[in-house]
């Protein structure tokens, strides 16, 4: 009783810190929620843009403008803020940013092809806004050239404008949930390695330190048993992280988890956190000084997570960053995360990949266990040592 | 004769606990006092007050004859403190830390230099100069906090519990050293809970409890006003509570008190008081392995007035 | 007044301690190191990139070559304007590489009309589909403008396959007039790097914490000690926040030219403006640390926890894990990040990277400063008691 009640004094005393990891991830996943909607049909991707317009009421831009907002996020503005356009630019808060001059339908009706000033984030979404500006201009300057009237031509624009295609979804999946049910996953990865290793190797440390060991190895608890309790109350530390975890991804990625989808990312979080747990056995034998340990709480938890895409998706890593990741056992974590967005049935083959990866993990955490175990025999013979030479001095 | 200290009617209240109760003293220059008494009796408190570290609700304190207050830096040059706890920095080596606090009192190098090899000759620690305090032993390091309060040279010297948990040596060294310091001519103020140290060391004792003085004077004085003249102690192994209340009968017997297998039994008064419990027991079946007789000592005065020990 | 006895033995202290070095000095790097690796090639992933794509190669497709023609031209390799990378395959094989993950659509005609498989929504499949759709539209503009023509030439001298080359070059013609103005300063991983300075501002600010912590008397028995002599606190305080100071500019030097020369991150051209914000920034921290230290009366280690935690959340609020946040709360709630020294440090290296003008950058300066004075006027406030209810 006397390891429970000690674990809860230190447990107690660092609860701030573990708060703030959980206040982290949640912080994370609400900023995330983006779309919420359930999707299964297609839905074209709109860049989101932003018009500044010097010629209202002109009706090429009204025109423009009505095609605009079918195509992207449009918002409109007449007065152009330019610090704040060019934060949200930066940002990627807005992807494009059409400046239309004024007196613009006019002169492009006299056949001036005035010139549209434009600010581009540069990216993908900002290459497709800008192809969707392009085509209309083309195409209306087209039927400009062959169609003078304005009313004439608009029209023949816009029927050729609804000239569109057949789309066909193979996938049956709800891609904006599972992005978000990885994200929020891949995430807590971080949160999970920063707690449990922060915590139970500052534990280990307390129940190691020479005079704590001294007084546990002269008292009747043997140290079998004692080893056992520590265990037992890691593993319940642990697996209460695992479950808070869980239960907040109930509550802020929605009603995927309930899914079979959900039961792997949620096993896989527990194959995590066991192997966390595993390697915050091995940190809390092999270093002594508990001042060190939040240092390398920081750099291993935040390291794995960079390296392995906790933070950064894992598709936008360089080779040779995913290349070293292969050694961390976050990777394997977040790669199941990350097949899991595309997972569509569950049949063994499909699996096989996932159950590779959850057996990686367990053997991390076998490799942990015995790295621990081999420290944990290499200190007890010093300790053994320096006791006999200390008895005949 | 210079009064050093003039304490009157200190009292000082935590929250709920009065810790302080209009306390009164003084210390003459050249004293040794000791300020005696069971932890939480409010020593500490009474130092750190005198100290003008603590606020206190009523009283007056006067050190050198003038008031002390925290801007007192001239009355403040000349105080030396040695508190409980070790108050010693890590990062910096046995010489460095003295150096460290001589240099708030001495601005000359080569005086400091000069007073930081003497404070560490007076506690002994010449050979672990460049010991980091990690390295020290307890009492090592109890001997640098008091060679970190001292080396400034004062002439008023407040310790509080100097020798709390240190070893036998490092203690004697300890003693050995406040006495060079009264040679020297300082003033101490001497707080502890061990009685012999006060016995043998002190010119004159202040015993506190519960914040209040119960017993001032020198350690002669105070045994001479205990109702105590004598203490015969026995070991015997059985003992029933007839057999008890036979001794209670005895001749200028005050009490008797049976924490098996030693029996206690203290006289108001009388000469001979051996020779007749011996005489007594001869007379009796008891059987006892050792006997012997004792003046009182300060914890029988203390256990008198509070009917408590000193050590809890 | 500073007594270098005092300074000096404060720079030792803090230089000796371990901890405090690992902080200041590797934890910062090795932060950046792990920024710089993850972070490198995130903008160029951002970058369009070619497609994989398959168009169904049927009779139908023979007999609609413009689907063809305008598929091959973008799929040209090497060619500036090369989006797809197109498979003809069957309708089965099409499927498969679907399947796979080796396309992310195809297209196929069905009478006449295009038709697009797809397996999931997303950016690539949406510019396929973008695609399809323009061809369709040109093919339906060649369509109307030749039948108009036809029509127009009611004589007998008509020549098609001028109309049709007339047609298709008013059609091809590039008429678009887009003049792009935006910065070229749009890479928003420095920002990032801009947190990472800020973190190490505020860190800093354990360094002034303990320094407090040793001179207060109600903190540390050492700070007894100090509050027993004839030393002024303040003359002390002064040598040693000073010497804090010193190894908190040397942890972010090191830190800039890391940063600067190894990582190749870009602060803009302004030297004495970055100078300046980095001196602020860290008597910020300085100044944080030290109202944490007088403020909160227990130990050293839940002092650093208070430090870490403020740290990490304002760094949080400023982008650090996701530029996003920054930008939500400037916009939603401006007055958190004016009160966040984090965010104020990066705002002002981000208004140097990004613009022409200064006044962003004053406007930081001057919050920091304001936060900077209001800590430490608390903690002068605090610290004038010279006596003290408890101990």
């Amino acid at each position: 009783m006397i390891v429970f009640k000690t674990y809860w004094k230190i447990l107690k005393k660092n609860l701030p810190l573990v708060i703030l990891y959980t206040v982290l991830l949640i912080g994370f996943a609400a900023s995330n929620i983006k779309t919420n909607e359930k999707n299964l049909n297609f839905v074209a991707n709109k860049p989101d843009v932003l018009l500044i317009n010097d010629d209202e009421g002109g009706e090429i831009t009204d025109h423009l403008i009505g095609y605009l907002k079918e195509h992207t996020e449009l918002s409109l503005s007449t007065v152009p803020e330019e610090d704040q356009i060019n934060d949200a630019l930066f940002y990627r808060d807005i992807n494009y940013v059409i400046y239309i001059p004024k007196n613009y339908s006019h002169d492009f009706l006299e056949r001036n092809a005035p010139e549209i000033k434009v600010k581009s984030t540069g990216d993908y979404q900002a290459s497709l806004a800008e192809m969707i500006l392009s085509r209309y201009l083309n195409l209306a300057t087209i039927y400009q050239k062959t169609a003078p009237d304005p009313l004439e031509f608009m029209r023949a624009l816009d029927q050729t404008l609804a000239q569109t295609v057949e789309i066909q979804m193979t996938s049956p999946l709800d891609v904006n949930q599972l992005t978000k049910a990885t994200s929020y996953y891949n995430f807590a990865s971080y949160s999970i390695l920063a707690c449990l290793i922060f915590i139970v190797s500052l534990i280990l440390n307390h129940f190691n330190q020479q005079n704590v060991r001294k007084r546990r190895l002269i008292s009747q608890m043997s140290d079998k048993k004692h080893n056992r309790f520590l265990l037992l109350a890691n593993s319940l530390y642990a697996l209460t992280i695992w479950f808070v975890y869980v239960a907040l991804s109930f509550l802020l990625v929605g009603d995927i988890m309930f899914s079979p989808h959900g039961v792997i990312y949620i096993i896989n979080a527990l194959m995590l956190t066991l192997c966390a747990t595993s390697i915050a056995f091995f940190i809390g034998t092999l270093v002594k000084n508990p001042n060190a340990i939040s240092g390398i709480v920081n750099v291993i938890a935040l390291g794995s997570s960079f390296l392995c895409g906790a933070f950064v998706p894992m598709e936008w890593l360089p080779e040779s960053v995913l290349t070293i990741a292969h050694a961390i056992p976050t990777f394997y974590y977040i790669k199941t995360n990350e097949m899991l967005k595309t997972l569509e049935s569950f049949h063994l083959d499909a699996l096989k990949p996932f159950l590779m990866n959850q057996l990686i993990l367990l053997g991390f955490t076998v490799l942990f266990m015995i790295f621990t175990q081999i420290v944990s025999k290499r200190d007890k013979k010093n300790w053994i040592i320096h006791l006999i030479i200390g008895t005949f001095q | 004769m210079k009064t050093m200290i003039n304490v009157e009617h200190l009292t000082k209240q935590y929250k709920e606990v009065l810790a302080v109760d209009d306390l009164s003293f003084q210390v003459d220059e050249g004293e040794i006092v000791g300020l005696l008494g069971p932890n939480g009796s409010g020593k500490s408190t009474t130092i750190n007050c005198m100290l003008s570290l603590l606020n206190f609700d009523r009283g007056t304190i006067k050190l050198f004859n003038k008031e002390m207050k925290p801007d007192a830096y001239d009355l403040k040059a000349k105080i030396g403190v040695i508190f409980q706890e070790v108050a010693v920095f890590e990062e910096l080596t046995v010489y460095e830390n003295i150096d460290y606090f001589c240099g708030l009192y001495i601005k000359d190098k080569s005086i400091r230099k000069q007073a930081v090899e003497e404070a560490i000759q007076l506690v002994g620690l010449e050979d672990y100069k460049k010991f980091y305090p990690k390295k020290l032993s307890g009492g090592l390091l109890r001997r640098l906090n008091i060679a970190c309060g001292i080396a400034h040279r004062p002439t008023l010297i407040f310790l509080d519990e100097p020798t709390v948990a240190v070893d036998p040596q490092s203690r004697n060294h300890i003693l050995d050293g406040i006495k060079q310091l009264r040679k020297n001519g300082a003033t101490i103020v001497y707080t502890t809970h061990y009685m012999e140290e006060v016995e043998q060391l002190c010119d004159r004792v202040i015993i506190l409890d519960k914040g209040k003085i119960i017993a001032m004077g020198t350690t002669d004085e105070l045994k001479a006003n205990t109702q105590i003249a004598e203490k015969v102690i026995l070991e015997i192994h059985e003992l029933d509570l007839e057999a008890i209340q036979k001794i209670k009968d005895l001749k200028n017997v005050a009490d008797v008190r049976y924490n098996a297998p030693n029996l206690v039994v203290t006289y108001k008064t009388g000469k001979n008081n051996l020779v007749e419990m011996i005489d007594y027991l001869k007379t009796s079946p008891l059987h006892y392995t050792t006997i012997y007789s004792q003046r009182p000592t300060l914890n029988d005065v203390f256990l008198e007035l509070t009917g408590k020990e000193l050590r809890d | 007044m500073i007594k270098m006895h005092h300074f000096n033995y404060a720079l030792k202290m803090l230089l000796k301690d371990k901890m405090l070095i690992f902080w200041t000095f590797a934890f910062p790097i090795i932060l950046g190191t792990f920024f710089n690796l993850a972070f490198s090639n995130i903008e160029n992933s951002e970058k369009l990139k070619v497609i994989p794509i398959a168009l169904v190669q049927d009779e139908e497709l023979k007999t609609n070559p413009i689907f063809k023609t305008a598929f091959d031209a973008l799929s040209m390799p090497d060619s500036e304007h090369q989006l797809f990378q197109t498979h003809y395959t069957t309708e089965k094989k099409a499927k498969e590489l679907l399947a796979e993950g080796e396309i992310i659509g195809y297209l196929q005609l069905k009478n006449q009309t295009p038709s697009l498989t797809f397996n999931t929504n997303g950016i690539n499949e949406t510019i396929f589909q973008f695609v399809t759709e323009e061809i369709t539209q040109k093919s339906h503009v060649i369509h109307q403008l030749i039948e108009k023509e036809m029509s127009k030439q009611q004589t007998l001298d008509i020549n098609p396959e001028q109309i049709y080359e007339d047609v298709l070059a008013l059609v091809n013609e590039e008429q678009v007039m887009l003049t792009d103005i935006s910065s070229e300063h749009l890479s928003y991983t420095q920002i990032e790097f801009y947190t990472l300075i800020a973190m190490t501002c505020l860190y800093g600010g354990t360094l002034s914490m303990i320094a407090v912590n040793r001179i207060l008397a109600n903190m540390s028995a050492q700070g007894k000690r100090t509050a027993i002599s004839p030393t002024k606190k303040q003359t002390l305080l002064l040598s040693h926040l000073l010497a804090c100071y010193l190894v908190q500019l040397l942890g972010l030097a090191l830190l800039f030219l890391y940063t600067r020369f190894v990582l190749n991150v870009d602060y803009g051209n302004h030297i004495g403006f970055i100078l300046l914000l980095a001196l602020i920034g860290s008597f910020c921290g300085l100044s944080l640390g030290m109202a944490v230290g007088v403020l909160f009366k227990t130990t050293e280690n839940v002092k650093i926890g208070i430090l870490i935690s403020v740290t990490m959340l304002g760094c949080f609020l400023s982008g650090m894990m996701g530029i996003t946040m920054k930008y939500l709360v400037d916009t939603r709630l401006p007055l958190l990040n004016q009160l966040n020294p984090a965010s104020m440090i990066t705002d002002g290296f981000y208004s140097l990277y990004y613009y022409e003008t200064f006044e962003r950058y004053w406007a930081n300066i001057f919050h920091l400063l304001l936060v900077s004075i209001v800590l430490i006027g608390v903690s002068i406030f605090c610290l004038r008691r010279q006596k003290y209810d408890c101990i």
